[in-house]
This record gives structure tokens, sequence and C-alpha cells, in this order.
């Protein structure tokens, strides 16, 4: 449960929320997705309530956890996916998307390094370049805030931090960022923002460079 | 197990062997008169049955033939309409409300089996193999629904949620994420049902709708048992046919 939570996010800010398991980091992504409504209080996303109900807000972007990948897909089908708020039903249905978004699609693998897989199958990739995949599934999005659940917590230390330096990139282009983890240290070398929860409240929240280590393990802790 | 509950267990043993008894002396099983007389007709028939008649085998390999035309067109019309069915069928897909509806039709559907449907279709379009075909593909249409989503219920839900995240509509979701994630198990239970089907629609031409049945209820009911015999076989052999090919194409499917 998320109480009093006061949040606001500059454009190109990467905002780290952090905390123990169950400290509703999880949470307060879910609901800025509009996956999950709040039951009581305002939340603006870009301006609005985020949408719970109907199609999700394709300028959020959420990765999941576990990716959410289509693992029988191709990379490219993954992506393509990104496009289909743009996307008619019949081209849908066809599995066949609009040839500017072949295009996209191609230049988004290229920029981060999978190009050459994008006819392979997600299920033969390993763990830093599905995230790639993921990462490239919300680009076709081209969103606004891009949001990721736990985003590099199952990968060694040299690919995690291969993908928030191109995180770090993707916020330089204008977009907020704000990943859930439980790396503090990873935390305060990447994100602009720190913002720490503990049982559903804001125990931390300031810039990576000027926050407090000792408060940080007294809220680990 | 406490003194109690063995009892229990001792009662619920010797009512249901005495209900055992009581039915299978109203069906006449107990009855020794009946059972010499069907013992000895049995004995008659399998005589009859040898050597089988190799001269009608051209008509039953054609009558074999629109069976499996039947079971196979009656298939794949049936995957046709199980999918949107399926995807309406299944609560992450289309939602607990439309699952509710939906699977009441399946249930509905599949409560009728195929030689019901072919009777419905004899009436419907008139005596002939379209109607076998028709009555096949409204069954698996039933069965193949229910099965399909029961898989696509089985789809991990942050992969249904991360597609849905961006901005994807339900049919959008149901293409792009559940239809990949479960085609491997929408293929084997197509070729389950084409199996199923193929033995199904042998009986189809009991009520005129086609294919081998038709020869075997003629030849039945004319004491042809030799004829009988032959088409019984070529219908053995065609099934087990149909059962290696399927098996094999599974295996090329799920070593892919």
């Amino acid at each position: 449960m998320l109480v009093d939570v006061d949040l606001q996010a500059r454009a190109g800010e990467i905002v780290m929320i952090a905390g123990r398991s169950g400290g509703g980091k999880t949470t307060l992504l879910r609901a800025i997705k509009g996956i999950l409504q709040p039951q009581r209080g305002h939340l603006s996303v870009l301006g609005a309530p985020p949408r719970v109900d109907g199609r999700a807000d394709p300028r959020i972007g959420f990765i999941p956890q576990q990716l959410g990948l289509v693992r029988a897909e191709t990379v490219l089908a993954n992506t393509l996916t990104g496009a289909c708020s743009r996307t008619g039903l019949l081209r849908s249905l066809l599995g066949r998307f609009a040839p500017e978004e072949y295009e996209r699609a191609h230049a988004i693998l290229d920029q981060l390094g999978i190009g050459e897989y994008a006819q392979l199958p997600v299920r033969m990739l390993s763990g830093g370049q599905r995230q790639r995949v993921a990462i490239a599934r919300s680009l076709m999005q081209q969103p606004s805030i891009l949001l990721a659940d736990e985003f590099v917590s199952q990968l060694d230390l040299v690919t995690a931090r291969e993908i928030l330096e191109v995180t770090r990139a993707i916020a330089r282009r204008g977009v907020t960022v704000l990943m859930t983890t439980h790396e503090v240290e990873m935390a305060r070398e990447f994100a602009d923002r720190i913002v720490m929860l503990q049982d559903g409240r804001v125990a931390v929240d300031a810039p990576a460079t000027d926050v407090d280590v000792a408060r940080i393990r007294e809220v680990l802790r | 197990m406490t003194s109690r509950l063995r009892a229990r267990r001792r009662v619920l043993l010797v009512v249901t062997a005495l209900a055992f008894i009581a039915v299978l002396a109203h069906l006449g099983l107990l009855d020794a008169g009946q059972l010499a007389f069907g013992a000895r007709n049995v004995a008659i028939f399998t005589r009859d049955l040898f050597p089988p008649d190799p001269t009608v085998i051209g008509r039953v390999g054609i009558a074999i033939l629109e069976t499996i035309e039947i079971a196979f067109a009656g298939t794949l019309l049936g995957c046709v309409a199980a999918l949107p069915l399926a995807i309406a069928s299944s609560e992450v897909a289309a939602g607990p409300g439309s699952a509710r509806v939906m699977r009441a039709v399946l249930a509905f559907i599949r409560t009728i089996p195929a030689l019901l449907w072919a009777v419905v279709f004899v009436v419907a379009v008139g005596l002939g193999a379209a109607a076998g075909t028709l009555g096949v593909a409204v069954y698996s249409a039933g069965y193949l629904g229910k099965l399909y989503a029961d898989a696509m219920d089985g789809v991990d839900p942050e992969v249904i949620e991360a597609v849905r995240a961006t901005g994807a509509s339900r049919v959008q979701v149901a293409r792009l994420a559940i239809i990949p994630e479960t085609m491997h198990a929408l293929l084997t239970q197509l070729l389950f049902v084409f199996e199923y089907n193929v033995r199904a629609s042998s009986i189809l031409g009991f009520v005129g709708a086609g294919g081998i049945g038709f020869y075997l209820l003629g030849y039945l009911q004319s004491l042809q048992y030799d004829r009988l015999m032959t088409a019984v076989l070529a219908t053995f052999v065609a099934v087990m046919l149909i059962d290696a090919l399927s098996a094999r194409l599974y295996r090329w499917l799920t070593d892919a």
C-alpha cells in the first residue's frame, strides 16, 4: 500500500525507486502505468490521471520485472508490438505493420546493438539481449516516460551497467525514466535522483549525488 | 485410521458390491440362459466375419477417403471457428464477463455429439458428406474452443500485461501475444482433435452424413459380415496410418 507518496519527475530525469521488497516500489510503477487504480488521492501522469480502463497510454512505456516478451516470436516481432497504438485492426490481424514501422524498429534495434538478431526468436537470446528487446519495444512506443521494474536485478554486473548506460542515453533524449531497484550503489551511480520507499511511504527523496548513505542503510535495515 | 473410518469404508464397499450385482442383474448380464444364447450368436458372427470379402475394397476405400476428408475439412473449419470463440472464452484475453458467457456456449456445443450435429445438418443441407463435415466442424469448434481457451488462460500474465501496456487493443493482444505464446498447444490440440474426428467420422454414415459408416451399417443390417470385416479392417488400417502420421507431425512440431 502506498501512503502520501508525492513524486514529481522532470523530462529526461532518471529516478531510481529503491527500497526493501514489499516496500511499494512495484505498486507505485503499476499505479503510474494505470494497471492499478489508487483508492484515494490524486495521481497525474503527463498532465492527466493514468488510463485505467480501455487502451493503455502508449506514451508511458512499461517494462515488467520478467520483461513480458513473447518468447516464441522474433526480436523484430516483439519490437514491432510497440507500434500497436499506431496500427489498424486489419494490419494487426495480418501481423503486417506499416513499412515505416519496420524501418523504425530496425533503426532502434541497431541503436541498441541487437540489429543482427532481428529475426531470431527471443527465447534464443541471453538475458542482456532480452533486456534490450524489452527496451526496443518500449522505444517503439515513442514514450515520454519509461517505467522499468527491477530492470537489472537479474543481470550480471557488467551487463547491468551496459543496460543502464543504454537507459542513460534514452533519458538524454528527454525521456523520463523511473526504475525500481534494490541495488542502491548502482542507483547512486546512474540515477539523477533516488527515491526510497519504506512501508509504502517516501523515506528518502534526494539527488543521487547528495543522498545520505546512513539514512539509506537505516531504510534498508 | 480410526475404527469408525474403517467401518464406514466396509459399509461403502458392501453397498457398492450389492449395487453392482443389482445393476448387472437388471442389465441381463447375470442371466445364464441369455449369456449362453449370446455366446452362440457371437460364435456364428465371428465365423461369418472370415474370410473378409476383398471384392468391396474399392468402394470401401473411396468411402474411407471420404471419411478422412470429412474429418480433415470438419477439423479445419472447426479450428477457424474455435479461435475467435476461444479468445472470447479466455479470461485473460476477453475478461471474466465474456469468458463466463462464451464458456457456457462452448459447453452447450460440446454437449451434443458430432453424430447428432450431423443429423441436424442432414435436415438442413440434405444427406451426404456436407452434412457430416458441418457436424464435425461444429463439434470441433466447441471442443477446440474449450481447449484453446484453457491454453490461452495459461499464458504468463506478465506477457499480456506488457503487450497491453504498449497501448494494444484486446484483439491486438490476442493476435500478437496470446496466439503466438500458445501456438504449440494450438497445433498439437488440432492434431489430437483431427485423430479423434477420423474415428468419430467413421459412424456419421449411420445417419446418412457420408463416409464409411454408410457401408458399416449397411453390411451389418444385411448380415454381410465378411464385407463388414473388410470395411472394419480397412478403417482400422486408415486410422492407424492417420495416427502414425499425426505422431510424426507432433514430433516434428515439438522438436522444432
